[in-house]
């Protein structure tokens, strides 16, 4: 279908590619504050499970230029966006290494240093747990003992006297009849551990707590909404007493969602009211207190028939939420409700749990739940194929979802083309073609994988938009979602623009920083809900703006509002071919005849989106009408060498294809499928490192090693499938997240492709691979 | 200890008390309100704090304001200066190189000082010379063709 | 990062006088990308600094009677990039070439990585298989110490309180020899060695000479004298085979945070291989 828009669906340049190159944007850290502004520093727990029994700030306080120490007594009331299940300094306990034990407040980064080690914490330490089936099982140290009095929403159900914070059933069918009737059964555990986001940014805060009640916290955050109303209700401030700032993002890929460091420089701020105070997390800190991906432990079993339909699944999935659950919840729920993955299966048994461990909280992460469990997903698909003599692309084909399908909750799968999608990456690899590897010792194969992914959020996260005129007809956007370099802005400026009738040139995306006094409200930028969600609310603002524009002119001309149209900035009648120019009218309205009067003033228009259509589904059964909006799905193809004599991977090309309903942005779509691709690459060689004491030791970026310039495929091909989503703006969905979901399994199906061996747990590290090499026969 | 340095920055003049401790990435953003360089790690890893020293790419975190003395600093500001867009600021706009732009003036000073030593490299020496500049966003494929495509301008 | 005093002085009186002050830790300073991320970290402690890069002579890279003189305040970038090292002294500038990244090869310098002495430094391998001097210089005097004599185990080296290295002195090769220096690590670029291996071979009448040093593998970058010696034997593939496996014998790799022993002394023997591959094959094509 011809693209007959004029902004929508066009590569145009980036709205803040400008401001971004030259320097001049600001990020939280490049705000001045003057000479006033206090340092704040963390002290954090050496312990990975411990009573608090004493905190002693007095030699600290003592230090000159410390001005004030906070830690737990100052926060009572707990905090938690599913689940409250944490305080914003720890009362009573502490339940990983790094955990933020107090705060001090000093008039130098130097002295707030030296002020944390005359900070005196005794500890009676507790058994500690890391791994998360261990700590589901009976008997396993116990980390939160009240977990039955927290309060939850009612869509996540923990299971209180255990560790588990969420038990996330799905039944469907049944699994133990099928099992007889598979020909080919593969069972098997595979697991991850934790890794990060690593946004180049680190964590960074200011709050100031004036002496009038008022309290403004500027934070490096894709959640400023969701940020005011945690911190709000923990510590008691009136919502609208509480101002959130954000700025453009420097990298968050949902680390910089929910709640981190945040509230802690919040009442750090209330101990020294009236001055500003800053708490920047160095890179350590990153790693050892700012939030992870959780780890999973997945039990899988998978059965086919002899024409390779899949017949059963059953599948265990433990994820180690860290310490905290609070956000982690949901992504075992997200996990629970598409645990089999983007396939057609008509007998499931799913169990999908979010489990305390004495690790790093575990929270929002690009892709929440589905890159944990596509790991092993994608490899039993692949060794099912294998077993039933059938092509892996065929087998996908043969069983991925398709629009309509009843999939693993009882919804009906909305508009999408899996198929289309896996067809394009495997013609894009060369699919069937061996091909040679590029020099001696280097073995080559390639692998597919798949995937699909909901938006994960709440039933009821809403979205809203204003807009407003300038006399010149520029128009002003104002949103509440971020720019954290997805490209969003330029997105809504594109959807304003196109439904306006007036050029991209003319919007003016009033948006950075967001800010929760003046920007209307938005859930969180996360679940790459912003195109959709925040879209629809943008189409909606526009579409009142220009009710309102035609309303006034229809008046002006006497006219049918209906034979009104804008075009370009000027509103146009196809009956009487008349035209009125956007300039002034937008401000000043339009006379009527002789000036008896005047019609219109200033327009501003104001829309909202929020899904009305998601509902419950079935405690037991996880069965409902509608577990999600709809979900985005796509295909990845890798092309990979080993060297055989290190056992390092070298990705040579990927080739992605998503459905992601209508590219706005064709070409921002295709950035985030070539960022997604090396993204998905480094996470499959990326993992936190503990010691037996639960601290993670390669916390630096000497030894957390993320892909560089010389790592990245020289080679990544970006396709773009557009099967229209019924509740998006133009058809469009989201695609951030998705970019990056599937790309380990697909590189473990392509190392399984070039020398027949498979690798059960991540990181792919080159010694995994040699020593797996060795133990096969294939090195000596 | 305070020293008072005298050095160029951004071919301006500048005369600065500065302690021994502080580097010059800091002394740069809190001194200088010069915060279009960044600070990603402050270990000598992320490049992020990239600038130019005597037309060397050096990472600003690793380097102690005092030895500044006398010396030439460039920093992502002096990129435009005149106005215009340097041809490294245009092909990275041009080509979407940027996504969340924390990297991007680590990124443009490496290039702008790495193209000076070696106008017309291969795509694989532009990849070595820019390793020690990470980026989470954008896979680096576009800043690889933007660097590129800025050389044969600046050549 | 805790303060500092930071001195630079001019001259060697002034700089031992700062050196010895009393009372006072007082650490050399040059390239300062071992330096500020230890002081950063509380690892090294220190009252002040002094900055060695305006003395005399610790700026200078040329050739003497004795041979290659690389002063100790000269940067990794301008010994890889060095006509004059990579002349004769090529497998140094590899391993000069092969330290971290653009910007971190602008500032660190031959000295830092020699004091520092981490087991996985990129420049002592080669230094070894030149048989190189290190020269050291203090209030009392100057020494020099050959370069397997320096390091004494991890993060130790001869150099004591009051003294400043002042450079290495590595003598000429003889002429038609070939070197390779060949670094193992997780990722392509910037990154530290799991494995590093250096080879150097060199005629000796009708016969070749052969060394090889191992970096990371050891307290300190170690000789294999065993493997060598079968290399001088022959260097066809089974000689290249067993004098992997004996240079594996010799290494005493550790388990870390980066690599396992098993995975290193794998290594050790494959990227031996590789090492003395590589060099035969320069050697044939004529460098």
């Amino acid at each position: 279908m011809a693209n007959d828009c004029t902004t929508v669906g066009k590569s145009v340049p980036r709205i803040d590619a400008a401001e971004k190159v030259t320097g001049a944007v600001q990020y939280v850290d490049d705000l001045q504050f003057g000479p006033s502004l206090l340092w704040g520093k963390l002290l954090h727990s050496p312990h990975a499970h411990a009573l608090i029994k004493s905190i002693n700030a007095s030699r600290a306080l003592a230090l000159p230029g410390v001005k004030a120490v906070v830690s737990g007594k100052d926060t009572p009331k707990p905090i938690g966006l599913y689940l409250k299940d944490r305080t914003i300094f720890p009362v009573d306990r502490v339940r990983f290494v790094g955990e933020p034990v107090a705060g001090v407040v000093a008039t130098s980064e130097e002295i707030a240093e030296q002020a944390l080690s005359l900070i005196e914490v005794k500890y009676e330490l507790l058994p500690a747990v890391y791994d998360p089936y261990e700590a589901a099982q009976p008997g396993a140290p116990l980390l939160h003992p009240d977990l039955g009095k927290y309060e939850v929403v009612n869509f996540i159900f923990p299971e209180p006297g255990t560790n588990i914070s969420e038990h996330f059933k799905l039944r469907k069918g049944n699994v133990e009849a099928a099992w007889p009737q598979c020909s080919a059964i593969i069972e098997d555990i595979y697991s991850l551990p934790q890794i990060q986001h690593v946004p180049i940014e680190p964590h960074v805060a200011v709050a100031r707590w004036d002496k009038d009640g008022q309290v403004t916290l500027w934070a490096a955050s894709q959640s400023p909404f969701a940020q005011r109303d945690l911190i709000a209700q923990s510590l008691d401030i009136p919502h609208g007493n509480l101002r959130v700032i954000a700025p453009y993002v420097g990298g968050g890929f949902g680390g910089k969602a929910g709640i981190s460091i945040e509230a802690n420089v919040v009442v750090m701020a209330r101990a020294v009211k009236g001055t500003p105070v800053k708490v920047r997390m160095t890179r350590e800190e990153e790693f050892l207190n700012t939030n992870v991906r959780q780890s999973l432990f997945g039990r899988y079993k998978i059965g086919v028939d002899k024409e390779g339909n899949l017949l059963a699944m059953e599948v265990a999935y433990y994820f180690g939420g860290g310490g905290y659950n609070e956000y982690g919840t949901n992504i075992a729920r997200a996990a629970g409700y598409s645990c089999t993955g983007p396939y057609d299966c008509s007998n499931v048994k799913g169990d999908s749990h979010c489990v305390y461990t004495n690790t790093q909280i575990g929270s929002a992460m690009r892709g929440f739940g589905m890159p944990e469990i596509h790991w092993g997903l994608e490899q039993i698909m692949d060794r099912l194929a294998d077993q039933i003599g059938m092509d892996r692309v065929e087998f996908r084909k043969r069983n991925c979802v398709r629009t309509g399908d009843t999939i693993v909750t009882g919804m009906k799968m909305p508009n999408i083309d899996l198929v289309k999608c896996i067809d394009l990456v495997a013609r894009g690899i060369g699919w069937g073609k061996k091909e040679a590897a590029t020099g001696l010792n280097k073995c080559r194969g390639k692998g597919i994988a798949i995937m699909w992914k909901a938006p994960a959020m709440p039933p009821n996260p809403g979205s809203s938009a204003i807009i407003r005129f300038n006399e010149d007809a520029t128009a002003n956007v104002f949103v509440g979602g971020q720019e954290i370099g997805q490209g969003s802005f330029t997105v809504m400026a594109q959807i304003a623009a196109e439904t306006l009738g007036i050029p991209y040139e003319s919007i003016r995306m009033t948006v950075n920083p967001v800010d929760t006094r003046y920007s209307p409200y938005e859930w969180q930028t996360v679940a790459s809900r912003l195109t959709w969600s925040m879209g629809n609310a943008v189409k909606a603002a526009a579409e009142d703006a220009r009710f309102k524009i035609l309303d006034t002119v229809a008046k002006y001309w006497k006219e049918d509002i209906k034979d009104l149209d804008i075009k370009d900035g000027v509103v146009v009648s196809y009956k009487s071919e008349r035209e009125q120019p956007l300039k002034k009218m937008v401000v000043y309205g339009l006379p009527n005849e002789n000036f008896e009067g005047w019609q219109g003033g200033p327009i501003v228009g104001s829309g909202k989106f929020m899904p009305t259509y998601v509902t419950n589904l079935d405690a037991e059964t996880g069965q409902g009408t509608r577990a999600v909006v709809h979900y985005t799905v796509g295909a990845q193809a890798v092309d990979l060498e080993v060297d055989t004599e290190t056992g390092v991977i070298e990705v040579l090309k990927i080739v992605s294809a998503y459905d992601v309903g209508k590219a706005i942005n064709p070409d921002l779509v295709l950035t985030q499928i070539e960022g997604g691709a090396v993204h998905g690459m480094s996470s499959a060689f990326e993992g936190y490192i503990y010691n037996d004491k639960g601290l993670m030791i390669n916390h630096s970026l000497v030894d957390y090693k993320i892909a560089t310039s010389m790592d990245a495929p020289r080679k990544i091909q970006g396709e773009i499938v557009e099967s229209a989503v019924e509740d998006g703006p133009f058809g469009a969905r989201g695609v951030g997240e998705h970019v990056m979901v599937q790309t380990a399994p697909a590189m473990a199906n392509a190392l399984a492709d070039a020398l027949g061996i498979r690798i059960n747990r991540l990181p792919l590290s080159a010694e995994k691979v040699y020593l797996a090499m060795l133990e096969k026969g294939i090195v000596k | 200890m305070l020293h008072e340095i005298t050095f160029t920055v951004n071919d301006e003049p500048v005369t600065l008390a500065v302690k021994s401790h502080h580097t010059l990435l800091r002394v740069l953003r809190e001194q200088l309100g010069l915060t279009g360089t960044k600070i990603g790690c402050e270990n000598g890893e992320c490049g992020a704090c990239t600038i130019l020293m005597d037309g060397e790419p050096v990472n600003g975190c690793m380097v102690l304001a005092v030895e500044a003395d006398g010396h030439k600093i460039e920093t992502v500001e002096n990129l435009n200066k005149s106005g215009e867009l340097h041809p490294l600021q245009k092909a990275f706009v041009e080509k979407n190189a940027i996504q969340c732009g924390f990297c991007t003036p680590g990124m443009l000073m490496m290039a702008k000082g790495y193209l000076a030593r070696n106008p017309h490299p291969t795509e694989d020496e532009v990849r070595q010379a820019i390793v020690g500049n990470l980026c989470r966003c954008t896979g680096y494929i576009r800043i690889v063709d933007a660097i590129l495509d800025a050389a044969k301008e600046v050549a | 990062m805790q303060p500092f005093d930071y001195y630079k002085p001019k001259d060697f009186e002034e700089a031992f006088h700062l050196m010895n002050m009393p009372g006072k830790t007082v650490y050399p300073y040059a390239g300062g990308t071992d330096f500020i991320p230890m002081s950063r970290d509380g690892f090294w402690k220190c009252d002040a600094v002094v900055d060695v890069k305006a003395l005399p002579g610790l700026r200078e890279i040329k050739e003497t009677p004795d041979g290659l003189f690389v002063g100790a305040a000269i940067r990794m970038n301008e010994i890889a990039n060095s006509d004059l090292v990579k002349s004769h002294w090529d497998v140094l500038a590899q391993g000069a070439g092969s330290v971290g990244s653009e910007q971190i090869r602008n500032r660190a310098t031959l000295g830092g990585n020699l004091c520092t002495a981490s087991p996985c430094a990129d420049t002592p391998p080669a230094l070894y298989v030149l048989n190189a001097t290190v020269i050291i210089r203090n209030a009392q005097g100057e020494r020099k110490v050959a370069i397997a004599d320096f390091f004494k185990w991890v993060r130790q080296t001869a150099v004591q309180n009051g003294d400043i290295v002042v450079g290495v002195v590595i003598p000429r090769p003889a002429a038609g020899a070939f070197g390779s220096y060949v670094k193992l690590s997780r990722r392509k670029g910037s990154d530290l060695s799991l494995v590093s291996v250096a080879a150097l071979t060199f005629p000796n009448g009708k016969a070749a000479n052969w060394r090889l040093a191992l970096g990371a593998v050891a307290p300190t970058p170690i000789r294999t004298p065993a493997a060598e010696a079968i290399l001088e034997e022959s260097s066809d593939e089974a000689h290249i085979e067993l004098a992997a496996k004996s240079a594996a014998d010799t290494s005493k790799p550790i388990s870390d945070v980066r690599a396992s022993e098993t995975y290193r002394k794998l290594m050790v023997a494959n990227m031996t291989k590789r090492a003395v591959r590589m060099t035969l094959s320069r050697r044939e094509k004529g460098g």
